[in-house]
């Protein structure tokens, strides 16, 4: 445990970290390394109350016990959590002046998904006018949701005004050991969302991280923090199609949701994280990410939506623990992979009540050289009388030399569940192309129809102008992959 | 988590090694063998017995089986007469090996029915071949399975059938493991067997593993080698008293155009686990596995199974039905590896599980690795439970409840036994393997 013993005065030493012991923080960045005096000097630095420095510490305490996983499907290089710096305060980016100094092959890529100018602007960090002034639309939105009760606020401004409502939930999904990247989240994450609806409350609008203020980069360690009181609901958005790069290799969130007695989250994800360079892989982002949603109440009802689109390897299973009797559960997922990506996703749907459903829709897709797996879970435990669960999980191949995979587990411990498990593969044939293309349709026009058609199930659970960004995004993606 | 991870490296296997070191002293293996069984040694104690969170024993627990005191079944026992006559399938009696404890008895052999189409030889004899020694060399390297490994380093005896090649013969050949056991500590044998069919023959194929006394673990490895056009047609049927724990380890290799077919039946007992490794290593083969196990109070049984499609143009298709009462466990899992360069391979797998009660536990893994994009793979998974609506229907034709529910879960398992092709064990498990069903 040499590495750790890392004191105060070695960290002060570096010269980039200003965290010191006068009142003026200015600080930037932490020197790289991991300890518990940089756990401290985090939550020091944000000012937290006493309760979240012990769950740092205890979820620290427990990572050094931990073992990196090793059972997924997915190899990369041996990570040095020593050489990674584990604070760094948001930074303002360098506005540009107009929209002719970004990158061309960025542009052309927010042409083909057909995201509006005015959005571009903003994605491309474009100094934006009077019209689409993000800020403004946060602060109409954030005044909307104020009336009807509704919190959304960055987490670790939750953890000052409401910390009452942080400490009552959080970690009661993800535990602090829950897993080996999970435990690092909770002690060294730095911000992310928070979510409470109010009891017999329809969220008016679709919470988005869009729209929060402060948006800027979260960091590498995000915490998302949603709970639906009773007989509520709400939609929530992550992520967005457009192209997104970072330096952080490694991006370990975790989000938590908990729903109770009626009520209703669906939680959709669109990832596209910079998957490293086509053929050596170099720079793309590791994302290990804890999804998990507790069905804490009765009838209550989780639904996760993803499609995962970009980084090196995805490491991700949001999951259902449906606790509360005739609570649902679902998981609809589109992974694309493509170059040499990895992705190991799925879900867990943990049958604890009584009459609790849940249903899987997985779809994979894999391109050039990269490795898509599949792994869900469905457990039901003794108690769980009449659960119902159907799971499907399709696989399309582009090219001979990517690699599709299948791993369900499925785990029954009482007479009275009904459990159904299918997969398929299959592949975008020359011949469908050729049927397309003999009929006047252009061959991209072909992809795009084959693909929709194979995931149309997901998106119709999109929100509906994601839906249209992720269609194009996944024939974007496919371009050069298929012929 | 660290109390989940294996204990102090050594700690559970040191007994087995220490029975090694015995085998060693009082039966030294001749000099071909040895060099191999000291190679699986090695590679068991590299591999070492599995603990709660590894991946291919995920559903099994073995505490209870590594955690006894085992001595190794002495040579020379011999099963009453009575008993081991009942074991032969009708129509075997000429046709019949057999291994009791894990050696060969050509004493009680007889395969006077087979004469000029097989070749019996004593394992060790066999070996004399350089092609099977590296085939055993390299499969050892590759082993996965610490069981496998375990009757590799022990192996001295067992029994090498080749079928000549374009033979034939009409009757079934009958593979009988015989375990008798102990009355007092638990005991410890490893049957071995070889068989392989030259090119274009056809083999009929029996194993049935059975004990005359409780209180031994059977750990079985059969390899089975079919060249170029070659069939086999197999029942293997595992009959244990519960008080024993069965490991057996099946390597199936097809060269072109090769046929293996079976059908698998297990009664259960304390602990079984069967584990099929094929590997389709040239176009044109074909494997179809089918299996049954009807359990019900503690007993359990494990499959785990893989399949290499290694080659384009191969077939594979599985089918388990488990039907599980009382607070049995059964599990299947199964991976499917269709290689790169595979294409048009076929391959489906479906497993069905029937559950009786709330005790038990019924636990699924169909797993697909495909490296190839032309290909069609399929696999499904069911678990539930008679079906309300059949028995309604049953009833209202005046069936009674019991009669209703016994026709429903036998025809279940049915639908396998009847993929049988022997009608002599076919009817042996209608009768005693479905008996387990009736109230």
């Amino acid at each position: 445990m040499a590495e750790n013993e890392n004191t105060v005065s070695d960290v002060l030493d570096d010269k980039s970290y200003k965290y010191g012991f006068t009142t003026k923080v200015e600080a930037e960045t932490f020197a790289k390394g991991l300890n518990e005096d940089v756990i401290r000097a985090i939550s020091k630095k944000k000012n937290e109350p006493e309760f979240m420095l012990d769950f740092r510490l205890k979820a620290y305490k427990k990572w050094l016990t931990m073992k990196e996983p090793a059972w997924a499907n997915v190899h990369y290089n041996a990570i040095d959590y020593q050489n990674i710096s584990y604070f760094s305060a948001p930074k303002p980016k360098k506005k540009l002046e107009s929209l002719d100094e970004v990158d061309p092959e960025v542009l052309k890529t927010f042409e083909k998904l057909g995201i509006p100018l005015d959005e571009q602007k903003r994605l491309a960090n474009v100094a934006v006018d009077a019209v689409f002034d993000s800020v403004s639309v946060a602060t109409t939105h954030k005044k909307k949701l104020m009336e009807v009760g509704v919190i959304f606020c960055p987490i670790s401004e939750a953890l000052q005004e409401y910390p009452e409502l942080v400490e009552q939930y959080l970690g009661t999904v993800v535990p602090v050991g829950d897993n080996y990247f999970a435990a690092l989240n909770s002690a060294v994450f730095t911000d992310g969302s928070f979510v409470y609806i109010p009891p017999g409350t329809v969220c008016p609008m679709e919470l988005s991280t869009y729209f929060r203020i402060n948006t800027e980069e979260t960091g590498q360690f995000e915490r998302t923090l949603i709970i639906c009181a009773e007989d509520s609901s709400v939609s929530y958005l992550e992520g967005c199609t457009a192209p997104q790069f970072d330096t952080n290799q490694l991006h370990a969130a975790v989000v938590e949701l908990i729903a109770l007695d009626n009520a209703d989250i669906k939680y959709s994800t669109v990832q596209n994280w910079y998957s490293g360079d086509p053929e050596t892989g170099k720079g793309g982002i590791f994302n290990f990410v804890t999804k998990r949603g507790k069905c804490q109440g009765k009838k209550s009802k989780i639904s996760w939506t993803q499609v995962e689109t970009g980084s090196a390897i995805t490491w991700k299973y949001p999951s259902c623990i449906l606790q509360g009797d005739d609570s649902v559960g679902e998981f609809y997922s589109v992974a694309l992979t493509n170059g040499i990506m990895q992705a190991d996703t799925g879900t867990k749907m943990i049958h604890l009540g009584n009459n609790t459903r849940s249903s899987i829709i997985s779809k994979g897709i894999s391109a050039d050289r990269s490795s898509n797996s599949y792994r869900g879970q469905v457990k039901v435990a003794k108690n769980a009388k009449n659960a119902r669960n159907y799971s499907q999980c399709d696989s399309m191949l582009v090219g001979d030399k990517c690699s599709a995979h299948t791993f369900p587990y499925i785990e029954s411990a009482n007479s009275t569940v009904q459990l159904e498990h299918e997969a398929s593969t299959s592949k975008i044939s020359e011949e469908q192309l050729f049927y397309f293309e003999s009929r006047g349709i252009s061959r991209e026009n072909a992809i795009t129809a084959v693909i929709n058609g194979f995931c149309k199930e997901v998106f119709r659970q999109l929100p509906m102008e994601f839906a249209v960004e992720a269609q194009k995004l996944l024939t974007l993606k496919l371009e050069n992959s298929v012929g | 988590m660290s109390g989940t991870v294996k204990e102090a490296p050594g700690q559970a296997e040191t007994p087995f090694l220490e029975l090694h070191k015995k085998f060693l002293q009082d039966t030294p293996p001749p000099g071909a063998v040895r060099g191999l069984a000291e190679a699986a040694l090695e590679r068991f104690s590299v591999l070492g017995f599995p603990h709660r969170k590894h991946e291919m024993y995920t559903f099994v627990g073995t505490q209870d089986l590594v955690g006894q005191a085992f001595e190794l079944s002495g040579e020379g026992a011999t099963p009453e007469q009575e008993f081991l006559r009942a074991q032969v399938v009708p129509g075997c009696e000429n046709s019949v090996l057999v291994l009791v404890d894990g050696h060969y008895r050509a004493d009680l052999s007889d395969t006077s029915a087979l004469a000029g189409s097989i070749g019996v030889v004593p394992f060790a004899e066999a070996l004399s071949d350089s092609g099977l020694q590296n085939y055993f060399k390299d499969a050892i390297d590759e082993e996965n399975d610490v069981f496998a490994a375990l009757n590799a380093a022990f192996m001295a005896d067992g029994v090498a059938i080749t079928l000549k090649e374009k033979a034939a013969p009409e009757a079934p050949l009958q593979v009988l493991c015989v375990s008798t056991g102990s009355t007092g500590g638990p005991v410890l044998n490893q049957p071995r067997v070889l068989i392989q069919v030259q090119p274009l023959a056809e083999l009929k194929l029996i194993t049935s593993f059975c004990g005359e006394r409780p209180n031994y673990f059977v750990n079985a490895v059969m390899d089975i080698l079919v060249q170029e056009g070659g069939q086999v047609s197999a029942a293997q049927v595992q009959r244990d008293p519960f008080e024993a724990w069965h490991f057996c380890k099946t390597r199936v290799t097809l060269a072109g155009d090769s046929r293996f077919f079976t059908v698998g039946a297990s009664y259960g007992s304390r602990l079984v686990r069967h584990h099929y490794d094929a590997r389709l290593k040239a176009p044109g083969a074909e494997l179809s596995l089918n299996a049954v196990s009807v359990l019900g109070g503690q007993e359990q049984v494990h499959q785990f199974v893989r399949i290499h499609h290694e080659a384009p143009h191969c077939t594979s298709h599985q089918l388990f039905k488990n039907i599980v009462d009382g607070k049995s466990r059964v599990s299947v899992d199964g991976t499917v590896i269709v290689c790169t360069g595979a294409q048009l391979t076929y391959s489906d797998q479906l497993i069905n599980n029937l559950m009786l009660s709330d005790d038990a536990h019924a636990d699924n893994k169909p797993n697909l690795m495909i490296f190839a994009d032309d290909v069609k793979c399929t696999h499904g998974a069911t678990v539930g439970q008679v079906s309300p609506d059949q028995m309604f229907y049953l009833k209202t034709r005046g069936l009674s409840e019991k009669t209703a529910k016994e026709l429903l879960t036998k025809s279940f398992a049915a639908s396998v036994i009847d993929t049988v092709r022997f009608p002599a064990v076919a009817a042996e498990l209608k009768k005693s393997l479905l008996k387990k069903l009736e109230a």
